[in-house]
């Protein structure tokens, strides 16, 4: 053992509080991250993880990440399945459902509720090898909340300035207006069958939906009228966010990192790659999913309940047999 | 034999700890090993924050937010000299039930970070107390409290768990992970006595510094008195010469300056101060000649304190408020 001894005033990396010898006392939660948490893999880089929710190989992960992935592959304990098939999604709370062709996996324990006090201990999954889990320790920090979409949501297009009318100029590519074939020209009539004439109009109609959720949006295309539901978007995932000190000093964080309906907020030090696994209590149950790393201070992570329930709702959303 | 050797010296110097009947064994562990030691931890942490978290404030400031702490009854407070910035100037703090109070900057120590202020509202706050005597160890386990990236009443104040893991040139360094808005705030050992203040952040995530509380206890009465000390990176003394007021005036015959113009976007357009004021006095000294306004601003600076007696439409008003910088 090395010891921290008299006069010596560095604490050796292996006792901090992030260190191998304080690590090792929770070992009864890496096992459980072993065979209940995923590892992501894009070809042969580790880019995150996943929830096991079912014997038979259903994850879940968070959405913007996987989608980021050119060849995904998914490892459970120390198999690797090349196998990854996405089933069903979770635009608001940034959630995918995933299959992958396994059999007699164990599923994550949910706790019976986030509601811990703060400063309760969570475990999180760090960096792994190929066939052992690590873990990432740390304390629930702050009060569970909503965190509204930074910057507000947005349709994810340029209006036309000097037009009297909300004729569209530029249709941004990361944005729902995109998918949902808008196209320059269009002019704006409607937003949810209410009609909208100017540009405050239409932002106060916008103001109180969320992202993620979806708005019917009443365009005139020269003589045609069409109505189309679009996916409303984060300004912040849109137009890139101005970097603030805060986020300059953060090192990586999540591109999605806001409008999510609740949080459970802790302090475990990671980079954007800590998200998408579960968040373990003491119990080695799971209190939750990660599912940001807001900055170097704050990580946010799905409690629970909300977890719970949306995991049923995407897995009633999964066509038979699969 | 060496490692014999070093436990028991480990053992001697815990024993007056000890005997207080507070250090936790958890301190004294290199690492924590079972289910048992990580509990002692937590109900231990779950157990200060209530009384730590109510007496953490945060500290309006003219760009930006900080932390800082109540060590008093009548309302002390602990930050960080970089977030108070200057001496006796006036403030605004914020509970975490985000309830305002007036406050005022007391001294602060450019070389160290250290900085007091004071709530000037009367009243009885919620206050935590200090480690004065030293008694934190490399090792300890500590958390650190703030309002991080500023205040937001839904989160609340943000708590970070770590371990001291350096104490050298009057610095402390934790993991506990900080990050802008969290300068001022408190540290704390388990047993929730006050053992820092959080300073700065180096470029990698795990050097989180804080100003260790020996800072403060040497220099206590100096900082209670309004000083400023050192010349050091934390705060810039305040030059004679660069508190701007921005008005135009004439001398009354009778007395007094006659406001004729007030500058946008000036001190005194903020200060509400208008054309036709006459200004009979500043900090009680009366003026007769624009030269005696003049000649009272130079010996002042950006961010000072001043109060002006003035006749408005024949009444007389008392108004005050802070020089800008020239």
């Amino acid at each position: 053992m090395i010891s921290p001894a008299w006069g010596q005033q560095n604490l050796d990396a292996a006792f901090r509080s992030t260190g191998s010898a304080v690590v090792a006392a929770f070992e009864s939660q890496r096992a459980v991250l072993q065979t209940s948490s995923a590892v992501l893999l894009d070809g042969r880089d580790e880019s995150g993880y996943g929830v096991v929710i079912s014997p038979d190989g259903h994850i879940l992960t968070k959405a913007s990440e996987f989608l980021q992935l050119k060849k995904p592959a998914i490892t459970v304990d120390r198999t690797k399945y090349p196998e990854v098939e996405m089933l069903a999604m979770d635009p608001e709370w940034d959630v995918v459902l995933l299959k992958i062709k396994a059999s007699g996996l164990v599923p994550v324990v949910y706790a019976p509720s986030s509601a811990v006090p703060q400063g309760t201990w969570v475990v999180a999954n760090g960096v792994t090898t190929r066939n052992a889990r690590r873990v990432l320790t740390g304390i629930v920090s702050a009060n569970t909340r909503e965190i509204p979409v930074a910057g507000g949501p947005a349709l994810g297009v340029v209006l036309k300035q000097e037009s009297k009318k909300l004729e569209i100029e530029e249709v941004t590519e990361k944005g729902g207006a995109h998918k949902a074939d808008i196209r320059k020209g269009d002019i704006i009539l409607k937003v949810a069958g209410k009609a909208v004439k100017t540009i405050s109009e239409l932002s106060d109609a916008l103001k109180d939906c969320k992202a993620g959720s979806a708005v019917d949006i009443t365009i005139r295309r020269g003589k045609k009228e069409l109505t189309v539901e679009v996916r409303l978007t984060a300004k912040s995932e849109i137009f890139s966010e101005q970097m603030s000190r805060n986020d300059q000093m953060s090192g990586d964080f999540s591109n999605r990192r806001s409008g999510f309906p609740r949080v459970l907020q802790h302090d475990i030090l990671g980079t954007s790659k800590i998200v998408g696994g579960p968040l373990l209590d003491l119990d080695g149950r799971c209190i939750g999913m990660n599912i940001a790393r807001a900055n170097r201070a704050e990580s946010f992570a799905i409690p629970v309940e909300d977890l719970k329930t949306l995991a049923e709702r995407l897995m009633s959303q999964v066509p038979a047999g699969k | 034999m060496r490692n014999r050797l070093r436990s028991f010296l480990f053992a001697l110097l815990g024993l007056p700890s000890l005997a207080a009947g507070e250090r936790l064994y958890i301190n004294d562990k290199q690492a924590p090993e079972t289910r048992k030691d990580l509990e002692v931890i937590q109900s231990a942490l779950i157990a200060a924050l209530p009384k730590t978290r109510g007496a953490t404030v945060g500290i309006e400031l003219e760009e930006g937010f900080g932390t800082g702490v109540i060590v008093s009854a009548d309302g002390l407070i602990l930050t960080a000299a970089h977030v108070s910035a200057g001496v006796n100037k006036k403030i605004t703090v914020v509970l975490e039930d985000g309830t305002k109070l007036k406050a005022k900057t007391l001294g602060l120590n450019s070389d160290t970070d250290a900085a007091m202020i004071r709530i000037t509202e009367s009243g009885t706050w919620p206050f935590v107390e200090i480690d004065r005597n030293d008694s934190v160890r490399l090792g300890d386990w500590v958390f650190a409290l703030g309002h991080s990236g500023g205040f937001d009443k839904e989160r609340g104040l943000v708590t970070r768990l770590g371990r001291l893991v350096r104490m050298a040139n009057s610095t402390f360094q934790s993991d506990c992970i900080l990050i802008g808005g969290d300068s001022g705030g408190p540290l704390f050992d388990l047993q929730g006595r006050l053992v820092g203040i959080n300073s700065r952040v180096g470029n990698e995530v795990q050097e989180n510094l804080h100003v260790p509380m020996s800072e403060f206890v040497g220099r206590w009465d100096d900082l209670l008195k309004g000083e400023f000390i050192g010349e050091g990176p934390f705060a810039k003394k305040p030059v004679k010469g660069s508190g701007f007021l921005g008005l135009a005036s004439d001398a009354r015959p009778e007395g007094g300056l006659k406001v004729t113009k007030v500058g946008k976007k000036t001190p005194a357009e903020a200060a509400g101060l208008k054309e036709g004021d006459v200004i009979l006095k500043l900090n009680d000294t009366p003026l007769a000649k624009r030269e005696d306004l003049q000649n009272l601003l130079k010996e002042m600076a950006d961010g000072d304190e001043i109060t002006l007696d003035l006749l408005r439409g024949g009444k007389n008003e008392t108004l005050t408020l802070n020089l800008g910088a020239r």
